[in-house]
């Protein structure tokens, strides 16, 4: 090839790729799925859980991902416990991360646009948002306690692309959605680990689950290279390790059990479920094989559920059968249980 | 596309610097053309690692520490590849085409990464490969860079590269996020952006940068294809051993800009907006120093200036140590640092360039660039221990002392490798 058929042959490649980047650019700002604001549902969809709660009738709560919808696409919507099939209930709200108990929920949401981040959104039984802040980070993990009075978030910070492999780190925060105000980070909580107090600055904390008192909860800590599960008071804004690798703990409804991942492996064999007996400290392992990084949520007092790609998972929790696929189409799914009288 | 208006213009910038003064002699055409294929190149790549955690975490719903373990493949992956590819570009005088077919690997790689979805072990290997795509064409672009350039002006000519090269490097992260604001969440269409800038330098250097030595350096006697021995048998020419020798004790001393990084971040509190603006500052001093620090490097000797630009490593630790605040801290430590990489990078490949036989550039190089790049793996590894187990301050310290320690045998091994020979 002479230099100037050299020269047309460059010319015109790149007219190509400028064309391919172009229109790949075109295509998608065109179908850009929205990603703020409120969608639009029936009024009616707003009364769905104060109709259950009615009914005194659990239900699943969770985030709809339905590919086929892409409009819905991370939009919270609402199911039957005992038919998760059945058609879901689409309601106003959008989250990446959501949970809720006995009137009160916490949403971490995508703001307007990329640059905006995330806004964690306090919401009503009806799904009004009665107050939100912005938060720095990519949402991990969303916590109601069983009472609705607290609640938690966590968020990734850093693990950026300059920072050194495997270093990140996360910030958790604790709300109060009685007075709809953040109480802290915690990591300005008091944490002791045998007796001494931690010091360490690289320590982070993630996945809080709080116990039916709302005031003790649990939640991961992780330093240098280990994790442990910690044992706190809201109130008393402190803290102690009470058992070593546990990362997102859940704790059962009757408060004796604690749901988690174990670290096992490296790679892509990294985590399996386990249940932690909390009187015996006795680990068992769960029957779910495959790598599952989420908090997991308990369906009822033998059962978990917990996200695999874009559906909810449900296997039992001592160990025994299969884990078998609970809902399609979803993740960050959280039982909303019916508010029964106490002893009865 | 205002990326291709903003790249011509900083080429039309070092176009006027170079010919600014007639005196001045200019970098070969091959040079500018390989620059230009890796101020694509890493516009590309450097797109795709701006992106590639948040992808991860966004859509594939997984924790930063799923992909640490994937980060972990990153290294190491290129070192033997890069000897192998060293070796073949000299073997069968083909530099170009295996510089090709790495720039090549890399670019398919993006394209891969938007069809595979968020499966860790599917991007886990795109990664990999896409490393090695890395490892294959490093050594023999700079072994063409060398070659194509008289030895009097090497420190120039690997200058007018990097400047370029970390041109792309500055513009990835900015195309990335602007891309980002654009089409929010839309990681496939950075995917395929990436995709094609990497193209554009596929087809720079296969459409426009000449095959072989076509160049004014000496007469091209054609020299017998070299053996693996043969290539191995640089390491006992003094002079060349001298400088993998100092190279590699003085990186075995070198914190990683990451650590740099966060250790400068510590003394701010940054937060995680401005974090990025840290990278924009060292690199944008190294972009702007690259050419003439390399000019200087020409002129006063390329392994004074190699030692020099340790000194300013050494002036970055003792930033960090001082009791600076703010600003002030943030400008020492980030000009010193790209100033660092101004003086030590290219130039370290011109030093090798300019003692390896022309039919064993590209083994040579590789063979340079392999040790100090795991030398540096190792001081990476040593850091990150030593902070762990006591404080930041204590590493530095350490370092500071190992640092100093290098620069002297560096500089003995220098001094005395020069005795035998006089090369400039």
């Amino acid at each position: 090839m002479s230099a100037r058929r050299r020269s047309q042959a460059f010319a015109a490649f790149i007219l190509v790729c400028v064309a391919v980047a172009a229109t790949a650019i075109g295509l998608a700002a065109r179908d850009s799925v929205p990603t703020s604001g409120a969608p639009v549902v029936p009024a009616a969809a707003r009364d769905v859980l104060v109709r259950a709660q009615a009914d005194e009738r659990s239900v699943l709560l969770f985030r709809s991902l339905d590919r086929r919808q892409p409009k819905t696409y991370g939009q919270v919507a609402v199911t039957s416990l005992d038919d998760p099939s059945k058609p879901r209930r689409l309601v106003p709200l959008r989250c990446d991360r959501v949970h809720f108990q006995a009137g009160r929920g916490v949403c971490i949401a995508r703001g307007s646009s990329f640059a905006a981040g995330f806004k964690v959104k306090l919401f009503g039984e009806r799904f009004r948002v009665q107050r939100e802040f912005a938060v720095k980070g990519v949402p991990s993990r969303a916590r109601v306690s069983p009472d609705g009075r607290y609640g938690s978030v966590t968020l990734f910070v850093g693990g950026h692309s300059y920072a050194v492999a495997g270093m990140f780190s996360t910030q958790t925060t604790l709300i109060d959605l009685e007075r709809n105000m953040r109480i802290g980070d915690l990591e300005s909580f008091s944490v002791s680990h045998r007796g001494r107090r931690v010091t360490a600055r690289d320590r982070n904390f993630w996945g809080v689950t709080f116990a039916p008192d709302s005031d003790t909860f649990y939640a991961t800590m992780a330093t240098g290279d280990k994790t442990y599960l910690v044992r706190g008071s809201v109130s008393k804004r402190r803290a102690q390790t009470i058992h070593e690798n546990i990362e997102c703990p859940s704790l059962s409804p009757d408060g004796t059990r604690i749901g988690y991942k174990k670290r096992v492996g490296t790679g892509t064999k990294l985590w399996r479920l386990h249940v932690l007996d909390l009187a015996t400290m006795r680990e068992t392992q769960l029957a779910e094989e495959r790598v599952i990084d989420d908090q997991v949520e308990w369906l009822d007092g033998g059962r978990l559920l917990y996200r695999v790609d874009e559906e909810v998972w449900a296997v039992a929790a001592n160990g025994s059968g299969r884990p078998r696929r609970f809902a399609a189409s979803g993740d960050s799914p959280g039982v909303v249980r019916a508010r029964t009288p106490p002893n009865g | 596309m205002y990326n291709v208006s903003a790249s011509s213009e900083v080429i039309r910038g070092h176009r006027r610097l170079l010919a600014r003064r007639d005196q001045e002699p200019r970098v070969h055409r091959t040079v500018v053309l390989l620059g230009l294929t890796s101020l694509f190149t890493d516009i590309s790549s450097e797109m795709v690692v701006a992106v590639l955690p948040l992808y991860l975490v966004f859509v594939g719903g997984f924790s930063p520490l799923a992909f640490g373990v994937i980060d972990g493949l990153y290294q190491g992956a290129t070192a033997l590849v890069r000897l192998a590819s060293g070796y073949i570009g000299d073997r069968w005088h083909r530099h170009k085409d295996v510089a090709a077919a790495g720039y090549g690997l890399s670019a398919l790689c993006k394209l891969a990464l938007a069809t595979a979805g968020t499966a860790v072990s599917a991007i886990g290997a795109i990664v990999l490969i896409d490393r090695i795509g890395k490892g294959i064409r490093t050594a023999p672009r700079d072994a063409m860079i060398s070659l194509s350039t008289p030895p009097e002006q090497l420190g120039t000519a690997f200058g007018v590269h990097r400047a370029l090269d970390t041109t792309g490097a500055l513009l990835g992260p900015i195309a990335a996020f602007g891309l980002l604001a654009l089409v929010p969440f839309g990681f496939g269409t950075i995917f395929i952006v990436s995709f094609c800038f990497a193209m554009i330098g596929v087809g720079i250097l296969v459409l426009l940068v000449p095959r072989g030595r076509a160049t004014a350096v000496k007469d091209p006697t054609p020299a017998p294809a070299p053996s693996v021995r043969g290539a191995f048998g640089l390491l006992r020419q003094r002079r060349f051993t001298a400088f993998v020798v100092a190279g590699g004790a003085l990186s075995l001393a070198t914190a990683s800009d990451a650590f740099i990084f966060l250790a400068l971040e510590e003394r701010l509190d940054l937060g995680t907006t401005l974090f990025p603006l840290l990278f924009v500052g060292s690199a944008g001093t190294y972009m702007l120093l690259a050419v003439p620090i390399g000019r200087l490097a020409d002129r006063v000797g390329r392994g004074r200036v190699l030692l020099g630009g340790y000194g300013l490593l050494l002036g970055v630790y003792l930033a960090l140590l001082a009791p600076l605040e703010g600003i002030a801290l943030a400008a020492a430590v980030l000009g010193l640092l790209g100033a660092y990489y101004a003086a030590t990078d290219g130039v370290l490949m011109a030093l090798g360039s300019a003692v390896v036989p022309d039919e064993l550039r590209g083994s040579g190089l590789a063979l340079l660039g392999t040790a100090t790049s795991i030398a540096r793996l190792l001081a990476s590894i040593a850091f990150g221990a030593l902070w762990t187990l006591t404080d930041i301050e204590t590493a530095i310290a350490c370092f500071v002392a190992a640092l100093l320690v290098a620069l002297a045998l560096a500089a003995a091994t220098l001094v005395r490798s020069r005795e035998p020979l006089h090369v400039r």
